[in-house]
């Protein structure tokens, strides 16, 4: 082992040790659990367990609120994902133009509230929500608009949570598609500015390709992130109405967490995993297919 | 620079050899392991969480045991409680609502009662409750069946002096409040809350559960009664669509007169005599729930007190038991929070005989037994997100009947499986 | 006529563009703006009818019994939020230094240093990126469970040090260190500690303080592992704290409100004092002021 071999495993084994402890070995574990009937039964007595192959799978596929749970996540993805990288883009060139002054103040301030708490910000988002007593109602009845109950109908629900996510995460992308922007060749832009060129195809043809890369990892990232959405439901409508906002990841918690079905839940987190796999190799495919990745 | 960098590093050096230490040390300072000096732990939801300390003095004065009392919200309690029984961290003592008293014996969270004479006198159908194969695993603390808080000038604006006793005349008693108030609703039922929709099922009769409370039974015209009952009270107007989260305030929404009518426990008695400005006492009195065809038994959150098998201390944590089921610490939660006590002898108190008790009084002798399985608080919650489902109009009621046997089948069915080897009787 | 009107709208447009931008901010701060006015307002009084837009007057009971105590008939009793500030204080602030002990070094080791294996590890780190951590979380427990660590700090903080992404945004930081001035340390004697400490770190300073503000960030708004694995209200993180009572207290709106400012307030506050570093790590250097 050479010197610099060494050095490398010692500095490397420490956090790959860890990670082997938090995230290789459980994720192993819970292929284990999904094809077991781990229970609360399990939980008071170890001999009650069973081997049940891919029962649990087969009995997800005939639950009907895990069918509600996975079409609630991808409409959540479906929708949120333009919603809040839509936002992100759409601020990122908008502060992008030239004219804009005092740019630093408005990118400090459009950033907050990404670093607040989800807890917090989802109490704060509840109550401005309120049918009765929310300021969001308040600004609409001013023009007219009759009372909504964004989070008591079971068809606002998630909209009316989705509004927060955006307010709460574009301002992550928006700093990323700023950094993206500023690399777009400016002798292109102005050359396709001589030409005549219209607004819609200067983004077209010059700033959408220089931003490709990032806009496809960005949209990578939300889809990861929109499939595992939790604290928002369990802090603002726990699950409800009607179900309607009941993740793939609350089901899972509930399952795991609440009922301790694990091996259900194990279940649940593997569809999760597939899921997220899928949408990442789908979209590096695309990504190449374009020749941006 | 190069000096700060310099001390950078040792520390660097230093905390990386020393990181597996300190991640024990961490760990250690969790949780003291000291059983002699740290207070004896004890879990509680609602008003007795809250105000355990005005019990606790006395009992540190005559025994000495310091009591530290964690105050569990009650919506997320059953799983936090099951979690700390998985992680083995679960406190010494702890209430349980008697409903999920079978559950964690049947895991072995509980240790069973060895007094005897701690569950003596004791109204039966709550020991009953608190019993598995034989065994006491609680010592019932108070009782709570539902009754209607009503409010007097509502009610008497609309021509009633009491409220009716039977469904169909409760419907019209609403229906004459809506009309005098259409921007206002009359009860108050928070749609994720099974209480009231669960005691309409029992007092229509509904078993719910069938052979041997292994599958659901709710496509019984019993059942169906109740439910269609229950959803028609949200359809028609009469009660708000609202789950908790979004009802900021239940009773400002009583005070101000957006509901009239609402079916709780006596908690809710706490709560009216902490808010005495916003909803004086004249404004409103209590009366049993009405049934199908008048007063019947109903159901309700009577809670429990059990000492968990992961103590270290058994003997001090029956102790406190002892303490808190005790006559005269029954009477006094009963001053403090309105909490109902669940020995019957507490009962001759003078205290107990005020008007607005009387109703609750009556309704102790006609408490509803609901299935036994350790299964309930789950099939309590897919009952209530069926009706909910048909309020919402997302489902038929004979589809959401058909949807929630199916689910509580599935539910029961490591029940089944268990019962036909043999394994639980 | 249409050349005066042109040049109208070039002379408005900084005025327009400027407005647009400061509109939206307004939008986007304005929920934090509320989130104050009402935790401020006297008890009661956010869910009167016209919704308040300011407080009839302005006062600090919210805080005080937030903080400080409550009174219920005659004894006090605590919301515990206090010490649940300090936890979140204590547990961000070690994780967040375990985490670059641990990351950093590793960043670069992956990035400059050659071992065997590397390049495996590497691809599947990368891999391991798009698996859900909540895979994980079941059985995390189950293990945490034997080795004693649920209901305790060490198993807040240990899961949040598996920081994958911290290891290759590190090592994406170093490529950009040209090889020779590590190398010609290397010919000049210095050990391999002495070269990442006073070399390769004072380069990355600025990342370093990017990846330690985002670190401080996740463990403070962390909220579902600790949720799950800290049982012992004595050891709760702020949001638990604050998701506890939002179940139980959401009658309270304006106390609700101070609870959501003391959580937010204090990374507000260390976002603002560090954003000059923050965003610039974010937006590697390529954009300035």
């Amino acid at each position: 082992m050479t010197r610099q071999e060494r050095a490398g495993w010692l500095f490397a084994a420490p956090v790959l040790a860890i990670i082997a402890l938090v995230f290789v070995l459980p994720t192993a574990l819970a292929l284990c659990l999904s094809v077991t009937d781990y229970s609360i039964y399990a939980l008071a007595d170890w001999s009650n367990l069973r081997f049940v192959g891919l029962g649990n799978f087969t009995d997800l596929l005939s639950t009907p609120l895990f069918w509600r749970a996975l079409a609630n996540t991808l409409i959540f993805a479906a929708l949120g994902v333009p919603m809040a990288i839509g936002t992100s883009l759409f601020v990122a060139l908008l502060l992008n133009d030239a004219t804009v002054r005092w740019k630093p103040l408005w990118r400090v301030l459009l950033f907050a509230p990404y670093v607040t708490s989800i807890v917090a910000t989802a109490v704060v988002w509840r109550f401005l929500f309120n049918q009765r007593f929310g300021l969001i109602n308040r600004a609409l009845g001013a023009i007219g608009v009759a009372p909504v109950d964004w989070l008591g109908n079971p068809h606002l629900s998630i909209p009316a949570i989705l509004i927060f996510v955006t307010w709460k995460v574009f301002g992550y992308n928006m700093i990323v598609f700023t950094a993206a922007l500023a690399a777009v060749p400016q002798d292109l832009m102005e050359a396709a500015r001589l030409d005549g060129a219209s607004r819609w195809a200067r983004f077209r043809h010059v700033t959408l390709p220089a931003i490709g890369p990032t806009l496809l990892l960005a949209t990578v990232m939300s889809v990861a992130g929109f499939l595992q959405i939790f604290a928002e439901p369990y802090v603002m409508t726990m699950g409800g109405p009607a179900q309607s906002t009941t993740t793939l990841l609350y089901f899972m918690f509930d399952e795991g967490f609440k009922w301790w079905n694990l091996g259900q839940a194990s279940a649940v987190a593997f569809v999760l995993f597939v899921m997220t796999l899928a949408v990442t190799v789908v979209q590096t495919r695309l990504g190449r297919r374009r020749e941006w990745l | 620079m190069v000096a700060v960098m310099g001390e950078g590093t040792g520390w660097t050096r230093r905390a990386a050899l020393g990181l597996i230490p300190a991640l024990g040390l961490a760990g250690c300072a969790g949780r003291s392991d000291d059983a002699g000096t740290a207070p004896l732990s004890m879990w509680a939801m609602s008003w007795e969480g809250d105000y355990s300390p005005f019990l606790m003095p006395r009992f540190t004065a005559r025994t000495g045991i310091d009591v530290d009392v964690q105050s569990l919200p009650t919506t997320a309690s059953h799983e936090k409680l099951l979690t700390a029984f998985a992680g083995g961290a679960m406190p010494d003592v702890l209430m349980l609502f008697n409903t999920w008293v079978k559950e964690f014996a049947t895991i072995g969270a509980l240790a069973p009662v060895t007094a005897a004479p701690l569950v003596a006198d004791v109204f039966p159908a709550l020991r009953a409750s608190t019993r598995v194969g034989g065994h006491d695993y609680a010592v019932p603390w108070s009782v709570a069946p539902q009754v209607q808080f009503y409010r007097r000038d509502i009610l008497a604006e609309a021509g009633y002096d009491a409220p009716p006793q039977d469904w169909a005349g409760w419907r019209t008693m609403a229906r004459a409040i809506k009309r005098r108030r259409p921007d206002d609703y009359v009860f108050l039922m928070l749609l994720n809350w099974p209480t009231a929709l669960v005691t309409m099922l029992s007092q229509a009769g509904a078993a719910m559960l069938r052979d041997h409370d292994t599958r659901g039974d709710f496509q019984t015209p019993e059942a169906r009664e109740a439910f269609a009952y229950y959803v028609s009270l949200y359809t028609d107007g009469y009660a708000p669509m609202v789950l908790s989260t979004e009802m900021q305030d239940p009773v400002a929404a009583f005070a101000t007169g957006y509901c009239s009518v609402w079916p709780s426990s006596p908690p809710t008695l706490k709560d009216f005599a902490r808010r005495a400005d916003l909803i004086p006492a004249d404004k409103w009195s209590t009366a049993r729930l009405p049934g199908p065809n008048g007063y019947g038994a109903v159901s309700g959150l009577s809670a429990s007190l059990c000492v968990s098998t992961q103590t270290r201390r058994p003997r001090e944590a029956w102790a406190l038991v002892r303490h808190l089921t005790s006559v005269e610490s029954e009477l006094d939660y009963q001053r403090l929070i309105g909490n109902l006590p669940a020995r019957t002898d507490a009962w001759g108190a003078p205290q107990l005989a005020l008007p607005v008790l009387r109703p609750f009084a009556k309704q102790t002798r006609a408490l509803s037994v609901t299935p036994n399985v350790i299964e309930w608080e789950r099939i309590q919650i897919e009952i209530q997100s069926a009706a909910e489902r048909v309020i919402r109009g997302v489902q038929t009621l004979d589809a959401a009947l058909t949807a929630l046997d199916e689910r509580v089948d599935r539910l029961l069915a490591k029940r089944r499986a268990l019962l036909n080897r043999g394994v639980i009787a | 006529m249409a050349v005066t009107r042109r040049m109208a709208v070039t002379r408005l447009r900084p005025f327009l563009a400027t407005a647009a931008v400061a509109l939206l901010t307004a939008l986007t701060v304005l929920p934090l703006a509320y989130m104050v006015i009402v935790s401020f307002m006297p008890r009661g009084e956010s869910t009167t009818l016209p919704t308040p837009l300011w407080p009839s007057r302005w006062s600090i009971e919210n805080y005080y019994e937030l903080l400080v105590r409550r009174q219920f008939d005659g004894a006090w009793f605590d919301y515990r939020i206090f010490p649940a500030l300090l936890n979140s204080l204590l547990v961000a602030a070690i994780s967040t230094l375990l985490g670059l002990v641990l990351t950093v070094p590793a960043g670069y080791a992956f990035a400059k240093l050659r071992f065997r294996g590397r390049a495996r590890l590497l691809q599947m780190l990368v891999a391991a990126l798009v698996v859900p951590g909540q895979v994980a979380m079941l059985p995390l427990f189950l293990i945490f469970k034997e080795l004693r660590l649920v209901n305790s700090y060490a198993g807040v903080i240990l899961p949040s040090l598996a920081g994958i992404f911290a290891v290759l945004f590190v090592r994406q930081a170093t490529l950009a260190i040209p090889d020779e001035m590590i190398d010609a340390a290397r010919i000049d004697g210095a050990s391999e500690l002495r070269i990442f400490a006073q070399i390769v770190l004072p380069l990355l300073t600025p990342v370093v303080v990017t990846l330690a503000v985002f670190m401080f960030l996740g463990s403070w708004n962390d909220f579902l592992w600790p949720l799950i694995v800290l049982v012992d209200q004595h050891l709760y993180t702020l949001p638990v704290a604050v998701a506890a009572i939002s179940r139980e207290h959401a009658a309270d709106g304006e106390l609700m409100m101070a609870a959501a400012v003391v959580t937010t307030m204090p990374v507000l506050l260390l976002f603002l004092a560090l954003q000059r570093y923050y965003l610039t790590g974010l937006l590697g250097g390529s954009v300035k002021g």
